[in-house]
């Protein structure tokens, strides 16, 4: 089945030293993500996508578009939505950065991880990181939302299972229950 | 599987009831009549002296016989095993606890927090990344492929190309050849160290061609002098699909009205946010391999077909899927050549399809140009259907085109559906949610609308006026029918009365607006059918494990799964775990297509978990003293009835240690003397813009007729994401290309249009059907392709009403609309 990550680590092919390989320039740089620090060696070309899936084996992050258009890839750099397709790892040296994975880290689920699992604002859950992570930021920056701001917010996370009704409802739910709890965010 | 190999203790045949209860006594080929076939009851299993005795006899029950299951509009005959007994239906009067209950989804917490591993998020030491070299030209001889420059970048470990991989098919098409037909062909694969390798490999791949002419539309290729997209010629089978009711002529002759439209669709394209890729392992002889697939046995049998391996040293697993909308059937390109090349690097290999890959080449939801005739009397009687389609297929793909619908929607004694299926030099088509029926109930649907109009009739009344309560295809009975009570329920939410009422007021509208109201409806499968199989286990700490070679595309059916288990083993949700998406795990079970899957699984699963119940009650009824029918079971609880005495599961399973408390279930087959089918009326207001022509739609509503809803949250989900996908259909989805050069301009996510969250309207789902016990004895059937059938005639219907003008060809773009809006003020002006 799955295989365990940190073996996949030690063994995967990107950091497997080749003889055959002509000397890459790679950097070694230093990321906070999800609070945890990484040092990553990888090419200045490198994309924080690439570096959180194929080194971190924090798949959660999506590829899908590969071109800032769908928000599967979404990640927060100190809070704020970024599309990890569009980011160079090397540039989110010293920024806090969250991935899905970061997000219930003490196992605790974040009020809107509740809210999609009750309202089944999920399906095939491709998009899901990604809608989370945009809704969580919206949420961050504005605790009580409209439906009209969550749609305005949401619209560049697409979804093709057509999810959409449910997530603004999960989103507003959760709007409602960060508000009400006195260490909501 | 051996069928006296379970270890579970065995009651003697029950003689005489059961056997007169399953005796045969018709032919051989007649494969029954009776629509509930059954061998026997749980517990009630063979000794294997008992079967001999049987085989001496005559009259013995048969194991197994013909049956018919309707598999994406096709009806398919299969060869099926009886289940050793069928559970009793659960009825519209059943009294369950767990099904029917909107469970949360099973996956959700793995979903949400990003645990779920997809196909794409695999890793396995070693792993080489694989990048497919596609076709830039639509039609063109390979004059030179040079892979040397690929193979002298370091880190890249191998290229293949022509000749390298075997011989296999993909949606009936080899694409590795020296001839090119289409934009986005296959023709040399490469594989590194990385993916930024992989890719820099790809694009150094050297390539040249001798392009010659392409025919991207119907019309093209048909013409006398067309470039010949495939060597047997353009036209498929070498003749248009007929297919001929009654007698048209004579019912047009009888018409008292005739309209006559054409109708255009576009070619759509799935764009399953995880795209086709697959991860190929070899461990010596034995070969691994994860897919996004809608079917695990159907790609291994392809992969061991297409490599000459024994199906028992191929495995192929799948936990989760990033949806599978009908182009994930069987094993991909991807599969194919990842295994190639695992087994010359003697590496893993990942082959993930970039996005402009899987825009071109993922099979997609062919055009249609439908020539409509229908003929009706001043009642709205309709006398006569004709339809006269040309579907471009692309290079290859499957014959499914709309016809299906207009044969199968109204009572109507005269049909006749003539379909050219073309080849072109496009991407080939495959299915795509509810194929043929949404391309054809746009026609149909949008056709009905305009006879309406012509006879000055509610086009609601229209349709109860042809309603059809029979299968005029098979002359036979619907096993359930409630498309009216569809029709009456979701227009008295809609308010479907009132709303046409008031259109006049609305259309003054002083802000250039105006809104208009349309609906459409819909019959499909979904009845499902055998084979299936599941197995259900209880472990000594008294949770279940429930092993069925299913998968869950993103509809839910794990959760289904779970919820049928518990409720029939009386365990609770919680203590159930399924296991599917592994060929190595699981008894056989179909692919996840048709709107099957609940239909066919859910019975095979009930019937595991009550032959696994009855075996615990046995057991139980040995440790409490009591008797096995004196026994109920609920929320992991066996209880004596009077008496209260009680030990739950993990109480049970402590007791007996390791011996093993298993259930076999099987799929029976379907009636013969019925149709089983899905149906709703949809129900759709629009506003459009009268200036630009951009289309607000305000609100759905759509009423289903699916049987037993197992979970009314995972039904409502895929029900609305049904109509979301119609939605995009109706007014963006299109591929456009380049007619000149016949390269496809929006192969990506921006360009090609899907819906946003801000083009949602609101969606009220209401659910009117109630178990369908003749159908199977869960009583479910499908929802999952249901919703998207009528939702783009839907809308079209209520933009025509809108503007006063018809909006035949979708999407409705702004440009579209406007056009047919100004062109009817022009000719009221003259």
């Amino acid at each position: 089945m799955q295989n365990n990550s940190k073996t996949i680590g030690q063994q995967g092919t990107l950091t497997a030293p080749d003889p055959a390989a002509p000397p890459v320039r790679t950097s070694t740089f230093h990321l906070r993500i999800n609070g945890a620090e990484h040092a990553v060696t990888a090419p200045p070309t490198a994309l924080l996508l690439t570096v959180l899936r194929e080194q971190l084996q924090l798949t959660g992050t999506k590829l899908v578009c590969d071109r800032g258009e769908c928000g599967a890839c979404s990640v927060l750099l100190d809070g704020e939505p970024a599309y990890s397709c569009l980011t160079l790892a090397a540039a989110c040296e010293g920024r806090d950065i969250t991935t899905i994975e970061g997000l219930s880290a003490n196992g605790e689920l974040h009020p809107l991880q509740r809210a999609f699992i009750e309202y089944d604002a999920l399906q095939c859950g491709f998009c899901t990181p990604g809608q989370i992570l945009a809704g969580v930021a919206l949420l961050e920056r504005n605790p009580d939302p409209s439906e009209e701001e969550i749609v305005r917010w949401m619209s560049g996370n697409l979804c093709r299972c057509g999810t959409y009704p449910k997530i603004v409802r999960a989103v507003r739910a959760a709007a409602s229950a960060m508000r009400g709890s006195s260490h909501g965010t | 599987m051996a069928r006296e190999g379970t270890g579970s203790p065995r009651r003697p045949p029950k003689g005489t009831k059961t056997g007169a209860r399953t005796t045969r006594t018709d032919g051989p080929k007649a494969g029954g009549t009776q629509p509930k076939k059954m061998r026997g009851r749980p517990g009630d299993r063979r000794p294997p002296q008992a079967a001999r005795d049987e085989a001496a006899n005559d009259a013995r029950p048969r194991r197994f016989v013909s049956t018919r299951v309707d598999v994406e509009g096709r009806e398919e005959i299969t060869l099926v095993e009886l289940p050793d007994f069928e559970p009793a239906p659960w009825g519209d009067d059943a009294q369950l606890a767990i099904v029917g209950t909107p469970a949360r989804r099973a996956d959700a917490r793995a979903k949400v927090t990003g645990r779920a591993r997809y196909t794409a998020d695999l890793h396995r030491p070693g792993m080489l990344h694989a990048a497919i070299v596609r076709s830039s030209i639509p039609s063109g001889r390979i004059r030179r492929l040079d892979l040397a420059p690929a193979l002298a970048i370091p880190g890249v470990r191998d290229a293949v190309t022509a000749g390298d991989v075997p011989p296999f098919k993909v949606r009936n098409f080899h694409p590795f050849e020296d001839v090119v037909r289409y934009v986005g062909q296959p023709v040399a694969v490469v594989c590194a160290e990385t993916l930024e390798l992989a890719y820099r490999a790809r694009d150094a791949v050297v390539v040249e061609y001798e392009p010659t002419p392409h025919a991207l539309t119907a019309q093209a290729a048909l013409a006398p002098d067309a470039p010949r997209v495939r060597d047997e010629g353009n036209l498929a089978e070498g003749e248009p699909r007929v297919a001929v009711r009654g007698d048209v002529d004579r019912g047009l002759a009888d018409a008292e009205v005739v309209i006559e439209r054409t109708f255009r669709t576009p070619v759509a394209l799935q764009s399953a946010l995880e795209p086709h890729d697959a991860l190929a392992e070899w461990n010596g002889e034995q070969l691994t391999v994860w897919e996004s697939t809608q079917g695990i046995f159907n790609t291994r049998s392809d992969l061991a077909g297409a490599f000459g391996l024994p199906l028992s040293r191929v495995r192929v697993m799948q936990e989760f899927m990033g949806g599978g909308f009908g182009a994930k059937n069987g094993a991909s390109t991807n599969a194919y050549v990842a295994v190639t090349l695992a087994r010359r690097t003697g590496r893993p290999v990942r082959c993930v399809n970039d996005r402009e890959g899987e825009q071109l080449d993922s099979g997609n939801r062919p055009a249609t140009v439908q020539r409509v005739t229908l003929g009706a009397k001043r009642d709205g009687t309709l006398t006569a259907i004709v339809l006269d389609a040309d579907i471009p297929l692309g290079v290859a793909g499957w014959i499914g085109g709309p016809g299906k619908i207009y044969h199968e929607l109204y009572r109507c004694p005269n049909v006749r559906t003539t379909q050219r299926f073309v080849y072109t030099n496009a991407g080939a088509m495959s299915s795509f949610r509810a194929p043929g029926h949404v391309e054809g109930a746009f026609g149909l649907e949008r056709a009905m609308d305009v006879l309406a109009r012509e006879l000055g009739m509610d086009p609601l009344e229209l349709r109860l006026k042809n309603y059809a309560p029979r299968d005029q295809e098979k002359s036979r009975s619907y096993s359930s029918k409630r498309l009216d009570e569809c029709y009456r329920e979701g227009a008295k939410r809609f308010g479907w009365g009132k709303a046409r009422k008031e259109k006049g007021e609305r259309r003054k509208a002083t802000d250039g607006t105006a809104r208009g109201v349309g609906m459409a409806s819909q019959v499909w499968g979904g009845g499902g059918g055998p084979p299936a199989y599941a197995t259900v286990r209880l472990n000594p700490d008294g949770t279940a494990e429930v092993l069925t070679g299913s998968q869950d595309l993103g509809t839910g059916s794990r959760t289904i799964f779970a919820q049928i288990a518990a409720e029939a083993l009386g365990a609770r949700l919680e203590d159930v775990h399924v296991v599917i998406g592994d060929t190595e795990r699981t008894p056989y079970t179909g692919n996840s297509w048709g709107s099957i899957t609940t239909a066919s699984v859910g019975p095979a699963v009930r019937m595991a978990a009550e032959d696994a119940k009855a075996h615990l009650l046995e057991a139980a009824a040995e440790l409490l003293g009591s008797a096995p029918h004196a026994l109920e079971v609920r929320d992991s609880v066996v209880r004596v009835r009077k008496g209260g005495k009680s030990l739950t599961f993990a109480e049970i399973g402590h007791a007996l240690g390791d011996v093993m408390i298993m259930g076999r279930g099987s799929r029976g087959p379907n009636p013969d003397d019925s149709t089983l089918s899905t149906f709703c009326a949809q129900f759709a207001e629009v506003e459009v813009d009268l200036e630009t022509g951009v289309v607000r739609v305000v609100r759905i509503v759509s009423a289903h007729d699916s049987g037993r809803i197992i979970n009314p949250a995972l039904a409502e989900s895929q029900i609305q994401g049904g109509i979301i996908q119609g939605l995009g259909y109706a007014l963006f989805e299109e591929r456009v290309m380049d007619e000149a050069l016949g390269i496809p301009l929006n192969a990506n996510m921006h360009d090609y249009k899907i819906p946003t969250m801000s083009d949602i309207p609101v969606i009220e789902v209401l659910f009117v059907g109630g178990a369908d016990t003749t159908a199977n004895h869960t009583g479910a059937k499908g929802c999952a392709e249901p919703p998207i059938i009528p939702t783009a005639p839907a809308i079209a219907n209520a933009v025509a009403d809108a503007i006063g003008a018809e909006v035949n060809e979708i999407p409705l773009t702004p440009w579209r609309v406007a056009e047919s809006e100004r062109g009817e003020r022009r000719k009221e002006r003259v």
